[in-house]
């Protein structure tokens, strides 16, 4: 019936023909998208996508239910049975070449779609990272935190007491008997109730003895104060280390190797100490300690003024006088102490040339410090 | 002070290089500075400790270098040839002041020659930095330099009644000194003076009148010994520093007062001519007592660790000057000579055998392990503070203790009314007489200091001592004080995020964290008027119920006055407090094994409601199930009357052992909700 008809009108229309149309429509509406199975195709990601769309229309258009192709297919069953073998053979070829173009500019354009996403989402790896503003330590408590670990590993318990002082702290407990010029107020700072700034913090020594008796180990760092101009190596106030170490049989040799210790850990296992005889009220005998130059290890050079030594402080053994005002038996007890400026040494380290900067808390000079 | 090298070769005939000198001074306590090379000569430039008065002298330091070399020191010979008369017969000396003036002796040389000094004299003043004068003034100053004694020549012809008298200065009294300044004098002041009017500071300086000139004719010599202290005493008020006086203050030696008078007055008969009088006019009523100090010899090593055979200690300690006055089993006796004050005790003797032997030549060693080191009690919380705070941006600030008056700061609350301002007599910084009793205005300071140079980002923290006035008599008040103030960009401006200024919570953050890491309860913060801050953007902070501090935005009269265009915001908190308070355990909490339901409602209330009321007024409904409610968000603007704001929170319920079912957790929530409408008269938005 029906289709006895449709047989006769394929006859007609010469199957062969039309398949061969099909391609040539094929090839017709195909062309603009071949160029992008060739290398070095330059196409913006807009463009991209629209050529995707287009093709994928083209892929409906022509292997589509509706298109020749497929109508094509609908006849092999119809022409004739000699014919039919090659038929179905040329519309299969036809289709797989026209799917194998379409599949192959479909995946070029993917690749180029892609690669133009990556390039868009390109980011320049040399703008500074992320992150909260770093805070920083002074170099103050940064090289007291350094002092305060290495004494507190050699035994030694880190002490604190007032910064206003009466007399007796300051000075009488000192042995820094009245009329001596230290008690002088061009260089103590008195309030009006007439105590005193500690002008050292040797203060501690006495207060730290009397609280925990001999024998007794314990370095005191904190601020001290000076009627000193400022100027660039002069601070009214600053920040100092005292030591002290009381025992049964404490002699100068253990003052030695502790700062001789102390410095290796501090500015290195080379760093030689020299002890000079010198006088300090609290302690007898007095020794003033040098260190050799951390920069030049003694030849000499500008940080240790061409010497090849550098100042780290005062010591010397306890004055007896110093024992007997903490109730200390110096009969029985012996002890060395030293004291070093911590502002000092952080300006030896950093080779700060105005040490008025150490209180000025510019953020530029603050940030240097880690 | 200045050493010739080649006056010491002619006082101790030292076989010693410049340079070997230097180090073996330096060894023993005269540590050398310097080594200037002169054309014949060499200078060393020596610090001398100031308890060593009788090195400030070629003498001195000829003493201690001859101990080094175990040679002798030749002092001069102070001959007088041509002598007439006794200076008594001419001249009078009454001291009226004993104790400041315990021995003053005046010899007088007459029918002197004033004129300029041989050119030996000149180089050898000018070698060590002295400027000639004329032949007596240079002969005294050529002395002061050899003895260590100062020396003063008056004309004695301008002497009234040819008199010396030795007496404190009377009120109103004053004198034009050589430099030609008039100085007032106090009634503390000794002075010399002649029958009318004061002719010299004593030991400080002279008086012009009196002064030699060219038509001097006859001079009178004083030597004298003063009292350090009032020297010291006189020179400070006065201003003057002197040769003199630097060497009176540290403490001359008395028994020396003649030889050197003897050696000026014998140069200058042969240098200037004139006759001298056969002897010195010696007042000295109450004589110096010699001092003995015992020294067990084995007490050196006890104190150094040196072993030092006993009779090098005998060697050492008697080329110092030190007499042996007994010598027994067990210890040494000795007599202290009369120019060494700073030697009274045991261990000054041990020293001295010590800096003899060598420093170098004791033994490094470490003492023998005792006690566990420990760390003081805060510092690792004090740590963790600084830590956290610089984690979170702030840089760590240091300034000055002293302060100008903080009126418009609201102190912590330790210091109560009663506390006043500890006040110095005597500040170095004249604006700056106030220990600080807020560490605000220093940070403030910080700020403006940044600002003025052009760094508009400062945030900064600082931990110091705060002071305030106790009960009279009593010592001030010390507490530990941690600050805070931030201004300007939160980020760093030249890295990959927006740019964003600081504000109130950026502080807030920081000081949470701090407390966070300091393992404290968490504080809390509630709107509070402080003086120094702006009224609606400043807190007081407490914990565990107490204020320890407030925090906000600067106020407007203050930050005008630091001349601020941009918010400031600042903190402080009383540390002592914080640092005394229990930390935390911390403890595990089992980790939930059902998932939490969550509610966020958006509340329309009142400005002034807070988040914290609204959470509380929450919890205090003690809902089933109820786990908190958070925070999520506020909106104002449009849409929104001006005096309401929209508050967003999340509501977070969860039960032990289910997952709990929506209609379960809105039966809950929503008369929660009611509650909080009705109560902060709210519309849920």
């Amino acid at each position: 019936m029906g289709s006895s008809k449709e047989e006769i009108t394929v006859a007609e229309r010469n199957p062969n023909q039309e398949v061969e149309a099909a391609r040539e429509a094929f090839e017709r509406e195909f062309e603009r998208f071949a160029r992008f199975t060739g290398s070095g195709v330059d196409i913006s990601l807009n463009d991209a996508n629209t050529e995707q769309r287009a093709l994928a229309e083209l892929r409906t258009k022509h292997l589509g239910k509706k298109s020749a192709i497929a109508g094509a297919k609908k006849l092999i069953g119809k022409v004739a049975p000699e014919e039919r073998a090659s038929f179905g053979q040329l519309v299969q070829q036809t289709e797989g070449s026209i799917a194998q173009r379409i599949d192959e500019a479909e995946q070029s354009l993917k690749s180029l779609i892609e690669a133009a996403r990556i390039e868009r989402e390109r980011i320049d790896v040399t703008i500074p990272g992320r992150r909260p503003r770093p805070g920083h330590l002074h170099p103050i408590t940064l090289m007291r935190q350094r002092i305060e670990d290495i004494f507190v590993s050699l035994g030694y318990a880190v002490e604190d007491d007032r910064e206003i002082e009466t007399d007796f702290y300051n000075f009488d407990a000192l042995n820094i008997p009245e009329g001596h010029p230290a008690r002088d107020p061009q260089d103590t700072f008195y309030t009006t109730e007439g105590f005193a700034l500690r002008s050292q913090t040797s203060t501690v020594q006495i207060h730290a003895m009397q609280r925990r008796g001999a024998p007794v180990r314990m370095i005191a760092p904190g601020r001290v104060f000076r009627r000193d101009t400022p100027d660039p190596t002069h601070n009214p106030m600053f920040f100092q280390v005292e030591g002290l170490c009381v025992d049964r049989g404490i002699t100068m040799a253990h003052l030695k190797g502790t700062l001789a210790e102390f410095v290796h850990r501090l500015f290195g296992p080379d760093t030689k100490t020299r002890f000079r005889p010198s006088y300090f009220p609290f302690t007898e005998p007095s020794a003033e300690v040098d260190y050799s130059c951390f920069n030049c290890g003694g030849p000499g050079c500008r940080i240790c003024k061409w010497s090849g030594w550098i100042e780290l402080g005062g010591s010397g053994m306890v004055h007896p006088n110093v024992l007997r005002a903490a109730n200390v038996d110096p009969g029985e007890f012996t002890g060395f102490a030293f004291g070093l400026g911590i502002d000092r040494t952080c300006a030896r380290i950093y080779q700060l040339d105005d040490i008025r900067l150490l209180f000025e808390n510019d953020v530029r000079f603050l940030e240097q410090f880690r | 002070m200045f050493i010739s090298y080649n006056w010491l070769r002619e006082l101790t005939g030292t076989k010693l290089s410049p340079e070997e000198i230097r180090d073996r001074l330096t060894n023993v306590g005269l540590a050398v500075d310097a080594v200037a090379d002169r054309s014949d000569d060499f200078i060393f430039d020596v610090e001398v400790p100031s308890n060593r008065g009788d090195c400030l002298s070629h003498i001195g330091v000829a003493r201690e270098l001859a101990v080094i070399e175990r040679s002798q020191v030749s002092i001069p010979k102070s001959e007088v040839s041509n002598v007439s008369g006794k200076t008594s017969e001419s001249a009078s000396v009454e001291i009226r002041d004993v104790d400041l003036c315990p021995r003053y002796a005046a010899r007088i040389v007459r029918n002197v020659k004033i004129g300029l000094s041989p050119d030996w004299l000149v180089k050898k003043l000018e070698a060590i930095g002295q400027r000639p004068i004329n032949n007596v003034a240079d002969i005294t100053n050529y002395v002061l330099h050899e003895f260590g004694q100062p020396l003063h020549a008056f004309d004695l012809a301008k002497l009234t009644d040819r008199k010396i008298i030795v007496r404190r200065a009377a009120k109103g009294e004053s004198i034009k000194t050589l430099d030609g300044v008039e100085r007032k004098l106090e009634e503390q002041m000794l002075v010399i003076a002649d029958a009318k009017a004061p002719v010299a500071v004593a030991g400080v300086m002279g008086g012009e009148f009196s002064e030699i000139s060219n038509l001097t004719t006859d001079v009178l010599i004083e030597s004298a010994y003063f009292n350090p202290s009032s020297v010291r005493r006189t020179a400070k008020l006065l201003g003057l520093h002197t040769e003199a006086s630097h060497r009176f203050e540290r403490g001359t030696d008395p028994e020396g007062v003649i030889a050197a008078q003897s050696r000026c007055v014998a140069l200058i008969c042969e240098l200037a001519g004139g006759t001298a009088t056969e002897d010195a006019l010696d007042v000295y009523p109450k004589p110096m007592q010699t001092m003995s100090v015992a020294l067990r010899p084995a007490r050196v090593e006890a104190i150094t660790s040196l072993q030092v055979e006993v009779d090098e200690m005998r060697r050492i300690l008697s080329a110092l000057g030190f007499g042996l006055r007994a010598e027994e089993s067990r210890a040494l006796s000795f007599d202290v000579p009369s120019w060494r004050h700073d030697v009274s005790i045991e261990e000054d003797l041990v020293e001295e055998v010590a800096r003899h032997t060598g420093y170098d030549k004791i033994e490094t060693s470490l003492p023998p392990a005792h006690h566990a080191g420990e760390y003081h009690e805060s510092e690792e919380r004090k740590r963790a503070l600084r830590r956290a705070l610089s984690a979170h941006g702030f840089g760590e600030a240091i300034n000055l203790s002293f302060i100008e008056l903080a009126n418009d700061f609201e102190l912590i609350s330790a210091f109560n009314a009663a506390t006043s301002v500890v006040t110095l007599t005597n500040p170095i910084i004249e604006e700056s007489s106030r220990m600080r009793q807020t560490l605000l205005l220093g940070l403030l300071n910080s700020v403006r200091h940044n600002l003025n140079h052009g760094i508009r980002e400062v945030s900064v923290f600082e931990m110091g001592r705060i002071f305030g006035s106790n009960e009279k008599g009593s010592l001030p008040l010390e507490r530990e004080s941690l600050a805070l103030v931030a201004t300007g960009g939160i980020q760093e401006a030249d890295r990959a995020q927006p740019a964003r200024e600081v504000d109130f919570y950026d502080l807030k953050g920081a000081i949470e964290a701090a407390i966070e890491a300091m393992n404290l309860p968490p504080l809390t913060f509630e709107p509070a008027t402080v003086r120094h801050l702006r009224p609606g953007q400043s807190a007081e902070i407490s914990a565990n119920g107490a204020r320890v501090g407030t925090m906000g935005r600067l106020a407007d009269l203050i930050a005008v006055e630091y001349k601020f265009r941009q918010p400031v915001f600042v903190a402080e908190l009383d540390l002592t407090t914080l640092l005394e308070m229990s930390p935390q355990p911390v403890l595990y909490a089992p980790l939930p094994r059902f998932p939490s339901i969550v509610r966020d409602v958006s509340l329309l209330v009142n400005r002034a409601v807070t988040v914290a009321e609204l959470a509380k007024a929450a919890a205090d409904q003690t809902p089933a199930h109820f786990m908190g409610a958070t925070f999520v968000g506020t909106y104002e603007g449009e849409g929104i009357p001006d005096n309401k704001r929209s508050v967003t929170l999340r509501f977070e319920y969860r039960a032990d052992d289910r997952t709990m079912r929506d209609d379960e957790v809105d039966a809950i929530h929503w008369p929660v909700v009611e509650a909080l409408k009705k109560q902060f008269n709210a519309e849920v938005r």
